[in-house]
């Protein structure tokens, strides 16, 4: 009887969100986590970044693309310098970025797999 | 009234106790020597050194003398655990930015590329200065030497690692007569609290 209506209660649950709601939610949770073990050592958890070392991340313009292809290939540049990341694949990065633009863009909308997977063709 | 006397002297010696210091252990290898009949307890010490610092100065044992100091190993192009480490090394230069007996001494285990002009960079960039955070240079050899036979850690070259380098995340706090009297995790915050609350019994003791 008691695990019938934690069923039905489940169930209830998730009939109030759709498939999108769902899927987002996943990427922020997988996005979160993969934040926090590739890019929060040097960013920080709460994106503000550490003096001029490491710029904050939180208030960045660049767009999902381009976030995309600097996540995947790091940047080398007079002011700075940001390490590739080769081992992370297209989802990885679809879930990062849906994860920043929730955490700091006040912005829900997922960074699809396959916008990712498109933006990153030959990009290894 | 006898028992109420005892109550108070059981009561004192509990206070007493309680508040006595933690006594912050000597690390490394202990001789002893006989001098004059005596014995003397003789403790792992930092032996001289000089390297440049990010200013293109020499720095030495010198230049500790009278000031407890943390120690670590790092080097700027490092992608993994040393930004962890500077993230914790600014907050210990914040917090004892008033206290002159403090020193932070960072070296560098990829001397070939952090030159001092490259700590230079880094340390403004972290907007921290010497003399109270020395970011230092010098023979690879005699930085690993140092690194492994005296403050204990692990600094090796590692073609396999990410960056070239296998390092400790190590702090390693020394007092003002360069004994080592604490190791912790730099990349991880509440060890760092430890190292706070040991430099704080240092700071009333040494
Ligand atoms: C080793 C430290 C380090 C790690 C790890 C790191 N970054 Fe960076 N990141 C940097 C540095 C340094 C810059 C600045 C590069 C420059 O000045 O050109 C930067 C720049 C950025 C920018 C650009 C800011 C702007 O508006 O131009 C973004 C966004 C960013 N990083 C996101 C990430 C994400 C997401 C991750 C994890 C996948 C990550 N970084 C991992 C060091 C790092």
């Amino acid at each position: 009887m008691k695990s019938f209506l934690l069923a039905a209660l489940a169930l209830s649950l998730f009939a109030c969100q759709s498939k999108e709601e769902i899927l987002h939610e996943q990427y922020v949770i997988e996005g979160r986590i993969q934040y926090e073990n590739n890019c929060a050592n040097c960013h920080q958890s709460n994106g503000q970044g550490l003096r001029n070392l490491y710029p904050a991340i939180s208030k960045s313009t660049l767009s999902a693309p381009e976030l995309a292809r600097l996540i995947k290939q790091g940047r080398k540049s007079a002011t700075g310098y940001m390490p590739a990341n080769p081992k992370l694949q297209a989802i990885d990065i679809a879930e990062i970025i849906t994860f920043m633009r929730h955490e700091w863009g006040k912005n829900e909308q997922t960074f699809s797999f396959d916008s990712t997977r498109i933006v990153l063709k030959g990009i290894n | 009234m006898p028992h109420k006397l005892i109550y108070l002297v059981s009561f004192a010696l509990l206070v007493f106790s309680c508040t006595q210091d933690k006594k912050l252990p000597y690390l490394g290898k202990h001789e002893t020597r006989v001098v004059d009949g005596k014995t003397d307890t003789v403790y792992h010490q930092i032996p001289p050194f000089k390297f440049l610092n990010q200013d293109s100065v020499w720095v030495s044992e010198k230049d500790m003398a009278g000031k407890i100091y943390i120690a670590d190993f790092f080097f700027t192009s490092c992608p993994t655990i040393c930004p962890k480490m500077k993230t914790q090394l600014v907050r210990l230069y914040e917090r004892y930015a008033d206290n002159d007996q403090i020193r932070i001494l960072s070296h560098t285990i990829d001397p070939a590329f952090d030159r001092p002009y490259v700590l230079k960079k880094y340390a403004n960039r972290l907007q921290v200065q010497a003399p109270r955070w020395n970011m230092v240079t010098g023979d690879k050899q005699a930085i690993y030497t140092l690194g492994e036979k005296s403050y204990m850690v692990t600094a090796q070259e590692d073609k396999n690692e990410v960056g070239g380098f296998v390092h400790s995340g190590a702090f390693i706090l020394v007092d003002k007569q360069r004994h080592i009297r604490g190791i912790y995790d730099g990349t991880k915050e509440d060890e760092v609290n430890h190292l706070i609350e040991d430099l704080e019994i240092l700071l009333k003791t040494n």
